[in-house]
């Protein structure tokens, strides 16, 4: 069930008015309501897993009591060992298998012998998210991060908790736990912005991301017989479509938490708005770049930390290439995570990677920082070629017609009314963005004049209602 | 060995690595404070923090790495 849906809006009114209305008096009341929605939610998104996550569930909640119990190191070590095995073997499972033997294959009938076949597979419903969750706790509990949670009801809806089951953001321990062992209390402004949030992420999704992906999906269909100039128009809005699709559902989930009065990490801080690499990524996506930072870059650094910038450079890279992996079992993800990877190494020779960069403060820009702030979007966005070709060959061959002589030529593309509203509304969402680039989330106008509030507010949902494209997923749900 | 004669050692490997000493050495000190102390800097200080006191960090021993106090307690209680 996508947020962006009437199935959705009749899920949600009842299970938020329960929530405030009969389950409020006790955290413990409380965390029933979520977990009954947050089961329901899930069997009526697809049922056919749902026995899946209740085990892994429950295992991870043993392996977590059992890892804090254990007072031998080795066996504590080893517990959490088993535990990794088994999260990650249930994801290699489902995400990668097929992958793995597609490859296999080929390399078995270079050699002449039979290849092997495929199994049919269906991806169950967030589990690259919730398998990461569930790896990020354990690895706390060992590190001594976090307690052991004791109590299964907690537990669970820390697990399952609906508005971050399908694509996050992909939680900790630390922030979602310690949140539900209190009791919620209801404050107005907290509901209000959670509802202003779920608006700003809805015009993000079905007024930017659908319009961009109409425009995109024509040029990508049959990009082979167009100029490299149309080409490089459908990467433009395809880095644009990709950035408020998934920014626009981080958005309505964390708003929609925030109307059961939960507070979810932040998962997009105006990426686009940096001035190298590194600034891009502590913006994009950053409850999965904060995970790989915590529990593959750390320790891998910490490894070979012995060889000074060469182990640093490894350590990015390989960490980057994960990024890129967990995405999916397709090449084009590894060449997309291993460029991302490439682009950190002159940082790493420059040292200026966590400098802190005063050239896009304030209002106006300046211009250097303007220069580096376009350069690096374009950057992004030849780089998102490969997130979107379905495969390698695909995505070079789109490079080959893109850097052609017809890259000069008149763009094939049809600039009709809704080109000029979706350039418009782009326009409307990144200067919101940029005025709100310091706040707590890129709609934060609980500050402004009642006025201009409640203009925003019917502007925008007047913009949902004629210019919104209804769509059925996400592209992050695919993951 | 005594605190200030740690810290004073510490001093010395964030100027040969971050090369410049625009920071006072109080307890309450972090990374964030400190120009150029970054997540791909860390590593060599850490490094070189060993090489100094000649003795090893553990990955869980740089989870407890809070601010200077922190780290002067873990090089301490390694000595």
């Amino acid at each position: 069930m996508v947020f962006n849906s009437f199935g959705f809006l009749a899920f949600i009114i009842p299970v938020v008015l329960l929530y405030w209305i009969f389950f409020r008096k006790s955290s413990r009341l409380q965390n029933i309501m979520l977990l009954l929605s947050s089961i329901a939610f899930y069997i009526i998104g697809d049922w056919r897993f749902f026995v899946l996550l209740a085990i892994s569930t429950l295992i991870n909640f043993y392996l977590g009591i059992s890892i804090h119990n254990q007072k031998n190191d080795k066996k504590k070590s080893l517990t959490l060992r088993l535990g990794v095995i088994l999260n990650i073997g249930l994801l290699l499972y489902f995400k990668y298998f097929n992958f793995f033997i597609t490859e296999f294959s080929e390399l078995l009938n270079i050699a002449g012998l039979q290849s092997l076949d495929t199994l049919n597979i269906i991806l169950p419903l967030g589990i690259s998210f919730y398998t990461f969750q569930l790896l990020g706790y354990l690895i706390d509990v060992y590190n001594e991060e976090v307690e052991a949670n004791h109590s299964l009801l907690e537990f669970s809806v820390f697990v399952l908790f609906f508005p971050k089951i399908l694509s996050g953001p992909i939680e900790r321990a630390t922030n979602l736990l310690p949140q539900l062992q209190k009791v919620k209390e209801f404050k107005y402004e907290v509901f209000v912005d959670g509802l202003r949030q779920i608006l700003w992420g809805l015009f993000a999704k079905v007024v930017i991301a659908e319009n961009c992906a109409a425009l995109v999906d024509s040029v990508y269909v049959d990009y082979e017989s167009q100029p490299g100039s149309t080409l490089l128009i459908g990467a433009f809005f395809y880095a644009i479509q990709l950035y408020a699709d998934f920014s626009g559902y981080s958005n309505m989930a964390i708003g929609v938490a925030k109307l059961f009065g939960i507070h979810l990490m932040r998962n997009f801080s105006t990426p686009f708005f940096s001035v190298n690499i590194a600034d891009y990524w502590r913006g994009w996506h950053i409850s999965l770049t904060t995970w790989m930072m915590d529990y593959v870059f750390t320790p891998l650094s910490f490894m070979l930390r012995k060889y000074g910038r060469q182990g640093l450079i490894i350590s990015i890279v390989a960490t980057f290439i994960l990024v890129g992996f967990w995405h999916g079992a397709n090449w084009t993800f590894v060449v997309y995570g291993l460029l991302h990877g490439l682009y950190f190494i002159p940082l790493v020779y420059s040292g200026k990677m966590n400098k802190s960069n005063d050239e896009l403060n304030g209002l106006i820009p300046s211009a250097i920082g303007l220069i580096k702030m376009l350069g690096l979007f374009l950057l992004i966005v030849l780089t998102d070629i490969f997130f979107r070709a379905p495969d390698l060959s695909d995505a070079f061959k789109y490079f080959e017609i893109l850097f052609s002589a017809s890259l000069f030529k008149r763009p094939d593309i049809m600039i009709g009314s809704t080109t000029n509203f979706t350039l418009l509304f782009m326009s409307i969402y990144f200067a919101v963005e940029w005025i709100h680039k310091k706040k707590s989330h890129d709609f934060e106008i609980s500050k402004a004049p009642l006025v201009v509030r409640w203009a925003s507010y019917v502007t925008i949902f007047i913009a949902i209602l004629v210019f919104g494209r209804s769509s059925e997923t996400f592209i992050y749900f695919q993951f | 060995m005594e605190t200030s004669l740690i810290k004073e050692k510490i001093k010395d490997v964030l100027i040969s690595v971050l090369d410049h000493n625009n920071f006072e050495m109080t307890d309450d000190l972090t990374a964030k404070d400190v120009d150029g102390w970054d997540s791909l800097s860390h590593m060599m200080i850490i490094s070189k923090i060993e090489e100094m006191f000649n003795i090893k960090f553990k990955l869980r021993d740089l989870n407890k790495l809070k601010n200077m106090g922190s780290l002067v307690q873990v090089i301490q209680s390694k000595l």
